[in-house]
């Protein structure tokens, strides 16, 4: 078997597509995010519907999705191993953003998460998911360690992650903070890690539960964690978006209350409902059958990406596929659990559902990537 | 490093996505259960939990009975107040502050730093709460307004009830006032009454509010109503989605009631007060029903049914006049020279004296080592029972007293008449007055009575103490001859729908038939006092009418002997010495009882009987029109509107050296808080 490494030979990627590209183009991923996108704005229409302060919220969302197509098309016009050369390009520039949220960054609910250009305003750190994960391929593409890695490997790649972790938290932005660790840990505990290594952190771990809860959180986010442990402690204070989510939820029952029905959300009684609580308005008008469609089209979604990286013939782009398979894995199930009540409440939105531009446009790169991955790998 | 190795790499990864395809099944198997736990077994009570959430039960407050007076005219309204409400919230989404703001003051006439002063005070509250930022708006300002409303979101005019006393503050004091319950009372209503209250319920206060509280207030309606999480209304048309229009409850208006004043009588005595202070009750001798009740200075409840200024609360706490006091009631005083008449019914009916007793009077009268004047130094000389109470001769009520066995039958008299106890008047804060006897005092000083105290109680000095209603009654009692009715104010209770739930009748308390003989003297006596020249009243008569009656002047402080005949005008008003009266009219048929009490008026006759005389002629000439109307009167050839001026008319004058209890008596408890409005910066 001759494959070529695009890094060895020389190769220089094609730009463009030809006319075989088409015919055998793998549309399954871009056919599930544009139903998963029309689910998330025929939702958010009956979640902004009220006179609240989401009110034709569905129609800045549209011009993201707009957006997000011209940024898919770009990407599918280049080859994705490009994405390999200017990995820490695109790392460090990340970075960079990440420092100015800090210096100049517009605050919104008392966080600093958003920097503007002019009218538009965008989240660094959403695009530093995908940063992340282009930066460990880029980083594990050429090592050949076998056995799993021991600590002393693990320290680069740590300090990678470990550095915007910790410029997201500082605005502060948990949730986030969350995904990355979560995927790089995934990523890690794919490519192996030795098991004396694991335990040693496990440890680690643990020791410094403590001390994280008593220095790194802040006072709204320890309320938070209080009240998933104890839900009496404080019904209505921080308990009380749990609580409003969980009876929105099993209010919709079987059949769903109806489409704009749902009284949770139509009467605001539900927090953050066209954001972060999207999935309680779906379930509570659309019910148990509803949810089960939802949960299957994701499923089916997730497995797609998965099978691009399981059929990705070269690391780069299996670590990068499956990468972005673990951001959205790590985004569907920390969210439902969330809202769900099986989790503390952290500020994680769905993907293709919740309202949010940067998080949009990060899901539907993501799409892209994978989406190029599956139409390129064949090419010579 | 080869190529081999990466896809030999490639290769091992591939098996390792069994994991991840293990992981993925797990954790999309633990949000299918939990899913399940809340959608399919939970479901139920998560959906009565959103039921819950949104319905939400709400008042409809039942308005208030009114009240009539005895011609049907309306003393008490139910009548709507239009505020101006802002919500901030909607202000600010609007983006039209400044127009907004410069409309509604066009409007309004407020200037628009007040208006701003108020929006930015209220910053401190949600925004979605509405703030008033002007109350009691007129009709153009409604019109207005309202056609300015879609022009300006947020911006409202909301309506309110107000307690409106029609007539200013007419009766107020027998009308009474209403308020916020406040927690002392709350616990107090819930256990003696069978609706239920709850903190920020309006509730009478005082007055005729209070004591038919019962009676006046409505079974509050409830409807339920969709609110969203901020607890605000959602609007009619999204409504009927949610909600069965079939549930709640209407609201259940208080009954009306039907007083016995006559609205004209009432307004006649105010007249008559001017400025002076003190109270009138009139009584229709035969039934007991109150004709007129007005204590003055008085005050407003229409300022009081939506929250009274801070400002107003304490200067009218501060007055010195106690214009929160019903002094028809609640304040009782000496009375005097009026006391008179009870001493000589006493005297007549206990046999110590008849029409032909006669005592001297040489200006005083020597008991032990003191001596007891009478007002007028020189004396009255040679008087009978008719002329010492024409002349208010103090000497010959000491002689009688003397002559009595005790103290105790000028007591038991008095109290046959209705003196000295509560009457139970449908009114709260009644005060029982005081008619000493030997028992009270031992009881109450552990002391024996004195001779001279007695002499003191004959003059309506010393101990006793009454209040003008009592008066009222007893010379009503003594108009009719003895009975002693009991006085009331409510005539019947309607429902709002016009049907009579129950009318009060007439209620004897106490039956003493006077002898005829002693019925005769005293009314010749009291008509000597108004319609003979040397009558103390002689100015005040009403010819044609038959009044008759009895002056009283009461000293408020102990005078030093050489100040005691200083011209009374020439004091301090509140050294002033009080002016009584009580009588009443035709003599011979009589129709109306009177007392009045004029506080720091100086004299009965000058300060007191004037109001008496002009509620007496407003009343007969009102409603007995064919035998005293002014063309009945002319027919009979007597003018009542002659000038009466008199000039050499003796005026009575206090009786020097005695005290009164009214003197030391200065305790007096706070009237009851309406709901007042919080002192603005």
């Amino acid at each position: 078997m001759q494959y070529t490494s695009v890094e060895s030979e020389g190769f220089e990627p094609r730009v463009g597509m030809y006319e075989e590209d088409l015919k055998k183009f793998n549309w399954n991923l871009l056919i599930l995010q544009t139903v998963l996108f029309g689910i998330g704005i025929w939702n958010l229409i009956s979640a902004s519907g009220t006179q609240d302060k989401a009110f034709g919220l569905y129609k800045t969302q549209l011009i993201w999705f707009a957006l997000g197509l011209c940024m898919t098309a770009i990407v599918l016009l280049l080859h994705y191993s490009l994405l390999s050369r200017v990995a820490y390009i695109i790392y460090f520039s990340n970075l960079i953003l990440l420092v100015l949220v800090l210096v100049l960054g517009k605050s919104s609910l008392g966080a600093k998460r958003w920097i503007g250009f002019g009218s538009l305003r965008i989240q660094p750190s959403e695009f530093m998911k995908i940063s992340m994960v282009i930066c460990m391929a880029k980083y594990f593409e050429n090592d050949r360690t076998v056995g799993g890695y021991g600590f002393r490997d693990l320290i680069l790649p740590g300090l990678l992650v470990a550095v915007p972790v910790g410029l997201i938290i500082l605005q502060p932005d948990l949730g986030t903070a969350l995904i990355l660790v979560f995927t790089f840990c995934s990523m890690m505990l794919f490519l192996g890690v030795r098991t004396r290594t694991l335990a040693m952190i496990g440890l680690c771990g643990v020791l410094a539960a403590p001390i994280i809860y008593k220095f790194g959180l802040k006072d709204y986010q320890r309320q938070r964690l209080i009240s998933f442990i104890d839900p009496s402690a404080d019904v209505r204070g921080a308990n009380y978006n749990r609580r409003q989510s969980q009876v929105a939820i099993g209010s919709g029952q079987i059949m769903g209350k109806g489409y704009k029905k749902g009284t949770q959300s139509q009467l605001n009684f539900l927090p953050e409902h066209h954001t972060d609580f999207i999935f309680a308005v779906f379930s509570e008008e659309h019910g148990f059958i509803g949810c089960l469609i939802l949960l299957a089209i994701y499923l089916v979604f997730l497995s797609q990406g998965l099978s691009v990286s399981y059929t990705s013939n070269d690391k780069f782009a299996m670590l990068v596929s499956l990468g972005i398979c673990l951001i959205y894995f790590w985004h569907i199930f920390v969210n439902m659990a969330m809202v769900m009540g099986l989790l503390p409440v952290v500020g994680v939105p769905l993907p293709f559902l919740s309202y949010g531009g940067s998080a949009l446009i990060t899901a539907m790169l993501g799409v892209a990537v994978l989406t190029n991955i599956a139409n390129k790998k064949l090419m010579f | 490093m080869s190529f081999l190795g990466q896809e030999q790499q490639v290769r091992e990864y591939q098996h390792r996505f069994k994991y991840l395809n293990v992981g993925l099944a797990i954790a999309f198997t633990l949000l299918l259960i939990q899913l399940l736990n809340l959608q399919v077994l939970q479901g139920d009570s998560l959906r009565s939990a959103s039921e819950e959430n949104r319905i939400k039960r709400v008042k409809i407050p039942a308005p208030r009975g009114m009240i009539f007076d005895r011609t049907g005219r309306l003393l008490l309204d139910n009548r709507p107040a239009f505020d101006l409400e802002v919500i901030p919230q909607y202000l600010k989404e609007s983006k039209l502050i400044d127009e907004t703001v410069t409309t509604i003051s066009k409007i309004t006439k407020m200037p628009t730093q007040d208006i701003l002063k108020i929006l930015n005070r209220a910053k401190g509250q949600p925004a979605y709460l509405p703030v008033k930022l002007k109350t009691d708006l007129s009709r153009d300002e409604v019109a207005e307004l309202k056609s300015w409303q879609i022009a300006m979101p947020g911006v409202s005019v909301e309506m309110e009830i107000k307690r409106t006393n029609v007539y200013g503050d007419l009766a107020s004091h027998m009308l009474g006032y209403i308020g916020e319950v406040n927690s002392t009372e709350l616990p107090v209503l819930q256990k003696n009454s069978a609706r239920r209250y709850k903190l920020g319920d309006s509730i009478g206060k005082f007055g005729l509010e209070q004591k038919m509280e019962h009676v006046l207030r409505g079974e509050d309606g409830e409807e339920w109503v969709e609110v969203d999480a901020l607890g605000r209304r959602k609007l009619e048309k999204y409504r009927g989605r949610f909600i069965a229009e079939s549930q709640g409850k209407k609201a259940n208006p208080g009954k009306n009631l039907t007083l016995t004043v006559d609205q004209d009588l009432q307004k006649a005595a105010a007249d008559a007060f001017g400025d002076k202070v003190g109270s009138v009750v009139a009584i229709d001798p035969n039934t007991g029903e109150i004709l007129a009740m007005v204590s003055r200075p008085s005050f407003d409840p229409t300022e009081f049914s939506r929250g009274i200024p801070s400002s107003l609360w304490q200067s009218l706490l501060a007055n010195e006049n106690k214009p929160l006091r019903d002094k028809t009631i609640m304040d009782h005083y000496s009375p005097g020279s009026v006391f008179k008449t009870v001493t000589a019914v006493a005297g007549l009916q206990e046999r110590v004296i008849d029409e032909n007793t006669k005592f001297h009077c040489s200006g005083s009268l020597r008991l032990g080592n003191r001596v007891y004047h009478c007002w007028k130094k020189e004396g009255h000389g040679e008087v009978d029972v008719i002329n010492a109470l024409t002349k208010s001769c103090d000497v010959f009520f000491y002689r009688l007293a003397q002559k009595l066995k005790s103290v105790d039958d000028i007591a038991t008299w008095a109290l046959h008449l209705g003196l000295g106890r509560k009457t139970d008047i449908n009114l709260p804060r009644e005060t029982s007055g005081l008619i000493p006897t030997e028992a009270w005092k031992k009881r109450r000083f552990n002391q024996e009575w004195t001779a001279g105290e007695t002499l003191s109680v004959a003059i309506g000095q010393g101990y006793v103490l009454t209040t003008a209603l009592q008066l009222a009654n007893t010379y009503a009692s003594i108009a009719n001859g003895g009975t002693f009715y009991r006085p009331f104010l409510i005539k019947k209770i309607n429902t709002v729908d016009g049907e009579l739930e129950k009318e009060f009748q007439p209620e004897v308390l106490d039956q003493t038939r006077l002898d005829p003989k002693t019925y005769e003297l005293i009314k010749k006596g009291l008509w000597g006092v108004v319609n003979h020249p040397n009558g103390t009243a002689y100015a005040q008569r009403l010819p044609g009418m038959n009044f008759v009656g009895k002056t009283g002047t009461v000293q408020v402080i102990s005078l030093a002997a050489n100040k005691i005949y200083q011209k009374c005008e020439n004091m301090k008003f509140r050294q002033r010495h009080h002016g009584m009266f009580a009588g009443f009219a035709p003599m011979d048929n009589p129709k109306i009882a009177v007392a009045v009490i004029a506080e720091h008026a100086c004299h009965g006759s000058s300060g007191a009987a004037p109001i008496a005389r002009a509620v007496i002629k407003t009343y007969l000439e009102k409603y007995f029109p064919d035998q005293y109307g002014p063309k009945a009167l002319s027919e009979k050839g007597v003018n009542p509107n002659q000038s009466l001026q008199i000039k050499g008319v003796e005026d009575e004058d206090v009786v020097p050296g005695i005290q009164n209890s009214s003197m030391m008596d200065d305790e007096q408890d706070q009237p009851p808080e309406p709901q007042i409005k919080k002192p603005e910066e």
